[in-house]
């Protein structure tokens, strides 16, 4: 009886030794498009994807998206969930390979929301005018390029708009800054605020959204072009049919998602032409700017 | 201050030995109760100085970093993790605000954000904040003051100011809540006061005890005293003698000095009656003696006649001698019987009665040379026996006169000295001697070769039955005083 329990023990390491010694494992960066605070779901998915690929797959986090793109770049990373902003950005030479995108509440579609604390009198975004404002990421569509194209639309830029603005590198901590008053107003992924309003009420019921962006592409898997072809091709497998199976489903549930889909990168030209108009604008107003400098301070 | 409140409530031995024993166990507990709750909030406020600079230093870490990155949110992330109270412990305090602020004052993490918007200046509610705020800006090291009072609103505020590379960029402020300190104090206080007045009670308890034992042999000794001084010698009941200490010993001692009052008091008693069987005795022998020796000669008289009936010559001779022998023995028992005679006459009467008796007593010095001074100063409406006061009067000035020599002085004085009647004669005589002071009342002394013995007998019976007082003082070779104190009856307004 103790025979075979040290014989399964000696085989069983003899298999973990030889899997850490033969295979490197799969680097997987996350941001802040998804909330990372839930650390063990995150730890089982890991194995989850682990087990699907037969290698060891290791979720890589960092602060800011650059810090993940930056990573990219090198060819640190294997695979990573970022947003879709930084995946318009241009690239040269590229480095990036649209892998897979969710599909939230049927569409591979989320919002910007502009919140403001929920017994604040604020109705639109010119009612914060001089106030404090929250930004996510400074490489977050939802949570900056959509409140500064609005605001580029308008004329004027965020730090003239505002008194003050600050980021918070996450969408949850955008909203606990609008709940707690630090900010008067914020910019967030509505996905992140939707799975709070379920797992942090506590938090997220305090915020009333007062303006909804249209839809853009939502945050995308995306795979290095340094991964060798056949792990990237497992890895698309192994997500896109997570739905397919109950274990992946859970996984799914767990991220208030209904599957991973394979959409063309067209889908986030939205966000591109956006992202180039409000440069342009800025460009625009920094010229006027430097013309009439008192007339933009006026603002 | 307290005993004499103790006196003026007339309170007992025993019940002042317990409110002494109370106050001492009070005054000790409750002043060493007062030193530990005082010691207990010192040491407790020092705790709390460290703990909230302690709080401070956790967020003064990061805090200048991210000042210099204009990291507000994470400055007010540091702010509110700090100010989560810590779970689990039971000593947990309550940050009540938090802030950093730059060199000017403006606001670059609250706690409050609403009230206190980021980049604006801190606006104090009130003169005590406005002091703080003063005192928070011009801080160069960590500090720490306190306000807001003792109770709920009480706090403690932490103050670091920030540096990075010797450049001031700002200021933390924590502020953290005394109440649970002032509640854990008066909790303590609570049970210190508990625990006094559980001491006290028992002090007290005790007292009471210490106090009736000491005091109840003492009460016993008392009552016994009390007994003694009315005179029931009989009722005094032996005090228990208990312990073998000052009290025991006292109440021993007592119980040996009653025996003896009431052994003594017996004896007396005895006495008496053995002094009164002696001068009865006396007084029979004196009676049959002085009217035994008239009696001889008178039936030898008799006698004598009745042999001789026609002598005609010899009556004549004899009747005066008959007659004289007889007077003698009807005064002798008149005087006797002055006490029965007086009883018949018991009027009263002003005191213009003794003025008669000048004249009698100028008589008796009949032409001798002897000065008689005359005082009476007692007024009329006093009412007295005037018979018997006269009596006792006349006898000691008729002894005056005669003990008197030529030249000499006898004096008379009376007044009133407040309820009494002061009566009083004096002689310039050649004094009573010693061995005679004793017997100086006693029926049939006398030292006067023709005396019965009756005079001052009966001056002190008379006295004696006016409820009187007679004094001798009397020194041989310069005189004699003798001084009666009379009750007067009444005074008629």
């Amino acid at each position: 009886m103790l025979r075979t329990a040290i014989a399964v023990l000696l085989v069983s390491l003899s298999i973990g030794v030889g899997r850490a010694e033969t295979q490197t494992p799969i680097r997987f960066g996350l941001t802040a498009v998804i909330v990372q605070e839930h650390l063990r779901f995150l730890d089982r998915w890991a194995l989850y994807l682990s087990n699907k690929m037969d290698r060891p797959v290791k979720f890589v986090r960092r602060k800011s998206y650059r810090e993940v793109m930056d990573l990219l770049e090198a060819g640190r990373l294997d695979f990573a969930w970022i947003c879709g902003f930084p995946f318009v950005q241009p690239r040269d030479p590229e480095f990036l390979e649209l892998l897979a995108v969710p599909v939230y509440k049927g569409k591979p579609l989320y919002n910007s929301y502009i919140i403001v604390p929920k017994d604040s009198p604020y109705r639109t975004l010119d009612d914060l005018k001089g106030k404090v404002f929250a930004f996510s990421d400074p490489e977050s569509n939802s949570g900056f390029l959509y409140p500064q194209f609005l605001l580029a639309t308008r004329g004027t830029k965020p730090q003239n708009f505002f008194r003050q603005t600050f980021f918070t590198y996450n969408h949850a901590e955008t909203v606990e800054a609008v709940a707690d008053q630090v900010a008067d107003g914020g910019a967030v992924d509505s996905y992140i605020w939707e799975y709070l309003q379920i797992l942090r009420p506590e938090i997220a019921a305090r915020t009333r959204v007062i303006k909804i962006s249209p839809a853009f592409g939502f945050p995308p898997l995306v795979s290095s072009k340094r991964t060798e072809a056949k792990a990237v091709e497992r890895m698309k497998s192994v997500l896109l049919g997570m739905s397919e199976e109950p274990e992946g489903r859970q996984f799914l549930a767990g991220f208030k998602l209904d599957a991973f889909g394979d959409f063309p990168p067209e889908l986030f030209d939205g966000i591109g032409q956006m992202a180039n108009d409000t440069r342009k604008a800025l460009l625009w107003l920094a010229s006027a700017e430097k013309r009439v400098p008192s007339e933009t301070s006026r603002k | 201050m307290k005993f004499s409140l103790l006196r003026k409530w007339r309170l007992s031995l025993s019940v002042k030995f317990a409110l002494a024993i109370t106050l001492i166990v009070a005054g000790v507990a409750f002043t060493i109760g007062a030193v530990i709750v005082v010691q207990d909030w010192r040491r407790f406020h020092a705790e709390l100085e460290e703990k909230v600079l302690l709080l401070a230093r956790s967020v003064a870490v990061t805090a200048p970093e991210a000042i210099l990155r204009n990291d507000y949110w994470s400055l007010y992330r540091s702010l509110k993790k700090m100010a989560q109270p810590e779970t689990g412990d039971i000593r947990a305090t309550r940050v009540v605000t938090a802030m950093v602020l730059d060199p000017e004052g403006r606001v670059l993490a609250h706690l409050q954000p609403k009230q206190h918007p980021l980049r604006l200046p801190l606006i104090p509610g009130d003169e005590d904040e406005a002091r703080l705020l003063e005192a928070a800006t011009s801080a160069r090291s960590p500090t720490v003051l306190g306000g807001g009072g003792v109770g709920a609103e009480g706090y403690l505020e932490g103050m670091i100011p920030l540096y990075s590379d010797e450049k001031l960029l700002g200021v933390l402020r924590v502020r953290i809540s005394t109440y649970e300190l002032f509640l854990k104090a008066r909790y303590s206080a609570l049970l210190v006061l508990g625990l006094a007045a559980g001491l006290v009670i028992l002090g007290s308890l005790l007292g009471v005890v210490i106090s009736r034992r000491m005091v109840k042999p003492l009460t016993a000794i008392t009552r016994g005293l009390e007994a003694v001084r009315q005179g029931k010698l009989m009722d005094v009941s032996t005090v228990p003698v208990l312990r073998d200490d000052e009290l025991g010993r006292l109440a021993a001692s007592f119980n040996e000095m009653a025996t003896e009052l009431a052994e003594k008091k017996e004896l007396e008693e005895q006495i008496a009656v053995s002094e009164k069987l002696m001068s009865l005795g006396r007084i029979s022998a004196g009676v049959a003696h002085e009217v035994n020796n008239p009696l001889a000669g008178l039936l030898n008289c008799i006698d004598t006649i009745k042999k001789h009936p026609e002598d005609r010559e010899l009556m004549e001779r004899y009747l005066p001698v008959l007659e004289k022998g007889l007077n003698r023995i009807k005064n002798i028992v008149q005087s006797l019987l002055v006490e029965l005679r007086v009883e018949d006459a018991r009027e009263e009467s002003g005191l213009t009665c003794l003025e008669d008796l000048k004249g009698i007593v100028e008589a008796e010095i009949n032409g001798r040379a002897i000065h008689l001074v005359w005082e009476n100063n007692l007024d009329d409406r006093i009412r007295v026996h005037s018979r018997q006061v006269q009596q006792v009067v006349l006898n000691l000035l008729k002894n005056a006169v005669q003990v008197v020599p030529e030249g000499g002085t006898v004096t008379f004085r009376s007044f009133q000295d407040g309820n009494c009647v002061m009566l009083e004669v004096d002689d310039d005589g050649p004094g009573i001697p010693p061995e005679h002071r004793s017997q100086l009342f006693d029926p049939f002394f006398t030292t006067k070769p023709n005396g019965t013995g009756l005079g001052l007998w009966i001056v002190y019976r008379l006295v004696e039955s006016m409820r009187g007082v007679i004094e001798v003082e009397s020194e041989v070779g310069t005189g004699t005083q003798f001084l009666v104190t009379l009750p007067a009856t009444e005074v008629r307004a």
